[in-house]
């Protein structure tokens, strides 16, 4: 049956391209048709005026028909109509309203626009840059845009501007600490989030564990955070898909900038290249708190190192009005060592290319490249008398995909199809050992996954109120040789480890074991009024990698591993349902106040668990030592923004339950997850102060956020047994207690350097102070017996952060 | 590999001063009362003891509640048995070998029968070989990188069976002073960690070398004992969830777990039981600080 589908997709696939074509073909040619026949189509890129920049999610409308586009993640749009005159009115919050007459009497138009930014005097502020009431008319649901700009805003841990730490401020998304990698988001797992550079996933978004993200903000253009609703066009992650995309640099002028904090500095340079054809951005960030301190250590630790750096790059070239190509890549690298030491990082580069086949029909293909490695070793230093004994060991993950995707705009609907294909090269671990002299390598083979998926979407206006986004979504998935697959004894009592009891030896490309899934996606719009929405959404999404952690933080040398024979696909269905609302005064850029509420319910299969003392490192038998049992996550978002004003900002709460059952763990019967945070409540207030007399802008702004979530889930001891002189503890049920709740304010306050006249440079400094009132949140309440005398028992609360962390920061730009 | 993470995060966290832990109350239930069996049966002459207790709230730091009157035999592959008495009724049961006889055979498999207030407790073990220590030497080292202080490093050489998956304890004691710090807690496989290399036949490797060491290293003069132990693979896997169980906590903390037991209750539902019954082979080295056992 499965296959049938697969046809079916591949035939749909291939007769819609076909059909694009024609009808690409026929508008060429029908130039001079009747009037009635054909429609015309007015298309371009529509870009920012100071930089060039190509703006996503402008909105295109066509006052007299009230059909429209959104230009799409790179600036395109394209809006058929009927022969005739028309009023396009060209909007995007933040920058000024554009209306343009465009004559389409007998042939198609071409229209690239500039949109210039709101003066900064009416609108210091933008909360987030997307269309006029965007959350109101836009069928996305479960969708967050932060923007630079209030990203800058937010008051950062030691100053420094945090993609995924500010995420976490929003509705739906949690951690599980300070420090700790990756985020949560709607129940789900760390590794059930697809996050995109550029369109390349990155594997570890983290530097410095989970302090700070490998996003550059100097580099980042845009960032989405897709919860639901999930459209047919992305796939291979369950819970949620964090979009960052890259600025294309400043086409029309060189510009730098850059920040100098406590903890690490930041450089970009961008510029047009060929006479603004094109154009380029580098940043990079290093830390150098390890520079700061080597006064400070001793000799022995003088060749000490812990710092992190990283490089984001990205340039574009227009070719013509109908190809663009765009290059992007990162590399970033933590390095910490002493006598011992290891390093990770990522490595991702994506090229891309845009093609406007005809004004209606889009191509984008992008061909990437992620990597992501680690390294540890015993001995850095490597005295020559040290050289006889060592150990090191290497991991790494590598994906290579392409990537075609299509986007037909039909007016009323807007059909996007394509697909993808994508190599995943595991190296779960190899190891050298040294020993008196005598070398001892051993690795695991290397495991290779095919994903391949074909999707087919279509995002139609029914009627003025009703709008439709449904789509389907086939991924097929091999697991592939060569290399070595193991079956299991099942007859081992649950929770235990399962030992192998068969080997299986496959050759290069020859299939171990493959799995296809059906993911549908559905999403609808019904517009109340003009000031208000419901939304629904149903998806199904598949995912056939996952990240092999069973600590409370993800550490980075936990290794991913493909589905094998013995590790089926994790599947996540969710449904949404949501209200939004905007009221108060309307201006240029939308109402005053967004609301909006939102439920959804979710069923998570094929979950990855552990055994008790599971053996997680460098085990050729890992698949003994994993159990898989289900999940479901539920809650409801509350979400009340004002985009403007004195005073402005969101406050969202969320109320979400999640849980897994797992045969051998807690005797098979509901737990909540180690991520479960019953309430989150977080606040972002921006307080900009009014100007003081004509023409005077004030120079400071401040922010404030607080966030109040519970406690997590923490398994405690009941009872304790000794052996020898150890007081050993003895568990009943998982997750049992809850360790207490967390709470935290952030104020930072930001001052804008005096504007000299004719000088470009333009500069402030940010003062925050970061745990405001010190509070000691627990990261995790443990047990352990006394560190001198093993026979006391005692509980330990450990908090990453217990005191108030202020900073300051100098950024410029010229 | 995971201490040596947490040790890299708490070198950010010291940095800034700003992690921190505190001792504070907690209130828990209390589960069921077991029985926790400690049982380590070794090749060496003397006597040979069990001990039965009671496990206790997690927070009753007084001695464990005692066992007694319990029928605790050990018997052999072989066909020998040995019966275990607690004359004194304190929960220690003990076997008195007659003079020159041992309990303990490598290569033999050993099974524990205890008979308790109408439940049957049954474990088994094999008494697995060990090579013996072939040096005990001491370096002169900071205690660690960010210390001034001195102190003597010891070193132990042993080389791996080879031919064979072979799993140690190693336990040391400072001045006839067993060393009990939850990180003395000292265990290998084929001389080297779990999840590594491998390193069958080979020497230890220079961790594991090092590993019997206190936090202040030793002083000179001081005698230096360690015990080189043969487990099985169920008695390793036991020494190392008991590690992790009492060091557990801090960002890469694990699912707190019980520590595995291979004692079981005879009775399918009956009262289940804790601990370990392990037989061992021991080889000792026992070494004193002085000029000529210290290496440069």
């Amino acid at each position: 049956m499965k296959h049938t589908l697969l046809r079916w997709t591949v035939a749909l696939f291939a007769t819609l391209t076909a059909v694009a074509g024609a009808r690409a073909q026929t508008d060429q040619n029908t130039a001079t048709r009747p009037a009635s026949q054909a429609n015309y189509t007015v298309s371009g890129y529509i870009k920012d005026a100071a930089n060039g920049e190509k703006l996503i999610g402008v909105s295109v409308y066509v006052k007299e028909t009230g059909t429209g586009a959104v230009t799409n993640n790179y600036g395109f749009y394209a809006v058929p109509v009927p022969p005739g005159i028309y009023s396009l009115v060209i909007s995007y919050v933040g920058y000024e309203k554009q209306t343009r007459t465009v004559e389409l009497t007998d042939k198609n138009v071409r229209l690239d626009l500039e949109l210039k930014e709101e003066g900064k005097q009416l609108q210091e502020v933008v909360v987030s840059t997307q269309r006029e009431d965007d959350n109101v008319k836009n069928i996305e649901m479960s969708v967050n845009r932060i923007d630079v700009k209030t990203l800058q805003r937010i008051p950062a841990l030691l100053g420094e501007v945090d993609v995924v730490r500010s995420i976490q401020l929003l509705p739906g998304v949690s951690t599980v600490g300070e420090g700790a990698t990756g985020f949560n988001v709607r129940g789900g797992s760390i590794d059930q989030n697809l996050v995109l550079l550029d369109e390349a996933p990155v594997y570890n978004s983290s530097h410095l564990f989970g302090f700070f993200s490998v996003f550059n903000p100097d580099a980042v253009k845009d960032v989405k955070l897709i919860k639901g609703g999930i459209p047919a066009n992305y796939g291979g992650r369950i819970a949620s898909i964090l979009d960052v995309r890259l600025k294309e640099g400043n086409a029309k002028k060189p510009e730098v900038n850059g920040g100098i904090g406590l903890i690490f500095s930041r450089l970009s340079f961008e510029s047009p290249l060929f006479k603004g054809r094109g154009s380029f951005i580098v940043a990079a960030r290093r830390s150098y708190a390890d520079i700061l301190a080597q006064p400070f250590l001793n000799a022995d630790l003088k060749g000490s190192k812990f710092y992190f750096y990283d490089l984001t790059a990205k340039a574009n070239y227009r070719i013509n009005d109908k190809n663009t190509v765009y290059l992007s890549g990162y590399f970033g690298r933590d390095v910490f060592g002493a006598d011992f030491g290891f390093n990770w990082g990522n490595t991702t580069a994506s090229a891309r290319w845009n093609h406007v086949f005809s004004d209606k029909l889009f191509l984008n293909t992008t061909a990437y490249y992620s990597n992501y490695d680690y390294s540890l070793d015993s001995d850095l230093k490597r005295k020559p008398e040290n050289a006889d004994d060592y150990f090191r060991t290497n991991s790494r993950i590598v994906d290579y995909s392409i990537k075609p995707d299509f986007t037909l705009f039909l007016g009323k609907s807007t059909i996007t199809f394509g697909g993808q294909s994508i190599l995943h090269d595991f190296q779960p671990g190899t190891a050298t050992a040294a020993s008196a002299g005598t070398v001892r390598t051993f690795g695991l083979g290397s495991k290779y996954g095919l994903e391949n998926a074909l999707y087919l979407g279509n995002e139609q206006q029914v009627s003025r109120r009703l709008q439709l986004q449904y789509g389907l979504r086939y991924s097929l998935y091999t697991y592939i040789g060569p290399g070595e697959a193991y079956d299991f004894a099942q007859d081992v009592p649950p929770g235990q480890r399962r030992p192998p009891i068969n080997t299986l030896t496959y050759t290069k490309g020859e299939p171990i074991k493959t799995y296809g899934n059906v993911e549908p996606r559905f999403a609808a719009k019904y517009e109340l009024g003009d000031n208000s929405s419901l939304k629904l959404s149903y998806n199904r999404l598949a995912q056939y990698i996952h990240l092999v952690s069973n600590t409370t933080a993800s550490t980075p040398l936990d290794v991913w591993t493909p589905s094998t024979n013995n590790i089926k696909p994790q599947i996540a269905d969710q449904i949404a349902g949501g209200y939004f609302k905007n009221f108060g005064a309307v201006s240029g850029s939308g109402s005053e106040f967004e609301v909006s509420v939102e439920m959804y319910y979710k069923w998570l299969q094929n979950q990855i668990d552990y055994i008790d003392g599971a053996n997680l490192i460098l085990n050729k038998y890992l698949e003994g030592d994993l159990l898989s049992g289900q999940g479901r996550a539920y809650g409801a978002e509350f979400y009340l923004k004002r985009n403007r004003g004195v005073v402005n900002g969101w406050v969202s709460y969320t109320l979400a339950r999640t849980e897994r059952q797992v045969v051998g763990i807690n005797n098979g019967d509901w737990f909540a997850a180690r991520f479960d945070r019953r309430h989150n409540l977080t606040t972002v207030l921006l307080i900009d102060p009014p100007a003081r007399g004509e023409g005077r802008v004030s120079r400071w702004n401040f922010s404030a956020t607080f966030t109040l979530a519970s406690g997590t889930p923490a398994t405690f001891p009941t009872n304790r047994f000794q052996y020898e002189d150890f007081a050993t503890p003895v568990v009943g049920g998982r997750n049992n207690y809850r360790i207490p709740p967390y709470h935290r304010l952030d104020l930072a306050a930001t001052l804008q350097g005096r504007k000299r006249t004719g000088k470009r440079k333009d500069d402030n400094w940010v003062f925050s102070v970061y745990n405001v009132y010190a509070r000691k949140n627990p990261f995790s309440v443990f047990f352990q017996p006394n560190a001198d005398n093993p026979v006391v028992t005692q509980a330990i609360r450990y908090s990453v952060f217990a005191t108030a962390i202020p900073s300051v920061t100098y950024n410029f730009k010229f | 590999m995971k201490s040596i993470l947490s040790s890299a995060f708490l070198l950010i966290c010291s940095f800034g001063l700003y992690s921190c832990e505190t001792v504070i109350d907690a209130k828990l239930d209390t589960g069921p009362t077991l029985l926790s069996v400690e049982a380590t049966l070794t090749d060496q002459p003397g006597p040979q003891t069990i001990r039965l207790t009671q496990t206790a709230a997690y927070f009753d730091s007084s001695p464990p509640p005692v066992v007694a009157g319990a029928t605790v035999q050990v018997s052999d592959k072989g066909g020998r048995t040995f019966a275990f008495t607690d004359p004194d009724n304190d929960g220690y049961y003990v076997w008195t070998p007659k003079t020159g006889d041992t309990l303990g055979r490598i290569g033999q498999t050993y099974s524990l029968t205890i008979a308790y207030q109408g439940e049957t407790y049954q474990a088994s073990s094999k008494m697995n070989r060990v090579p013996a220590i072939d040096s005990l030497i001491f370096r002169k080292e900071k205690l660690n990188p960010l210390s001034d202080t001195e102190g003597y490093q010891a070193e132990l050489y042993a080389r791996d069976l080879a031919g064979a998956t072979d799993f140690y304890r190693i336990r040391f004691y400072r001045n006839e002073v067993f060393q009990n710090k939850p990180r003395d807690i000292i265990v290998s496989q084929d001389g080297s960690f779990q999840g590594s290399a491998d390193t069958d036949g080979l020497v230890f490797i220079r961790p594991i070398r090092q590993s019997p060491n206190p936090d202040s290293l030793y002083a000179l003069n001081d005698v230096v004992r360690v015990d080189l132990m043969s487990l099985t693979p169920e008695a390793f896997n036991f020494w190392q969830e008991l590690r992790t169980q009492i060091t557990n906590g801090g960002l890469f903390a694990t699912p707190p777990a019980n520590v595995p037991t291979n004692v079981t209750n005879t009775r399918p539902g009956g009262p289940a039981a804790v601990g370990f019954f392990m037989a061992t082979a021991i080889r000792t080295r026992t070494a004193r600080v002085v000029p000529e056992n210290v290496r440069q």
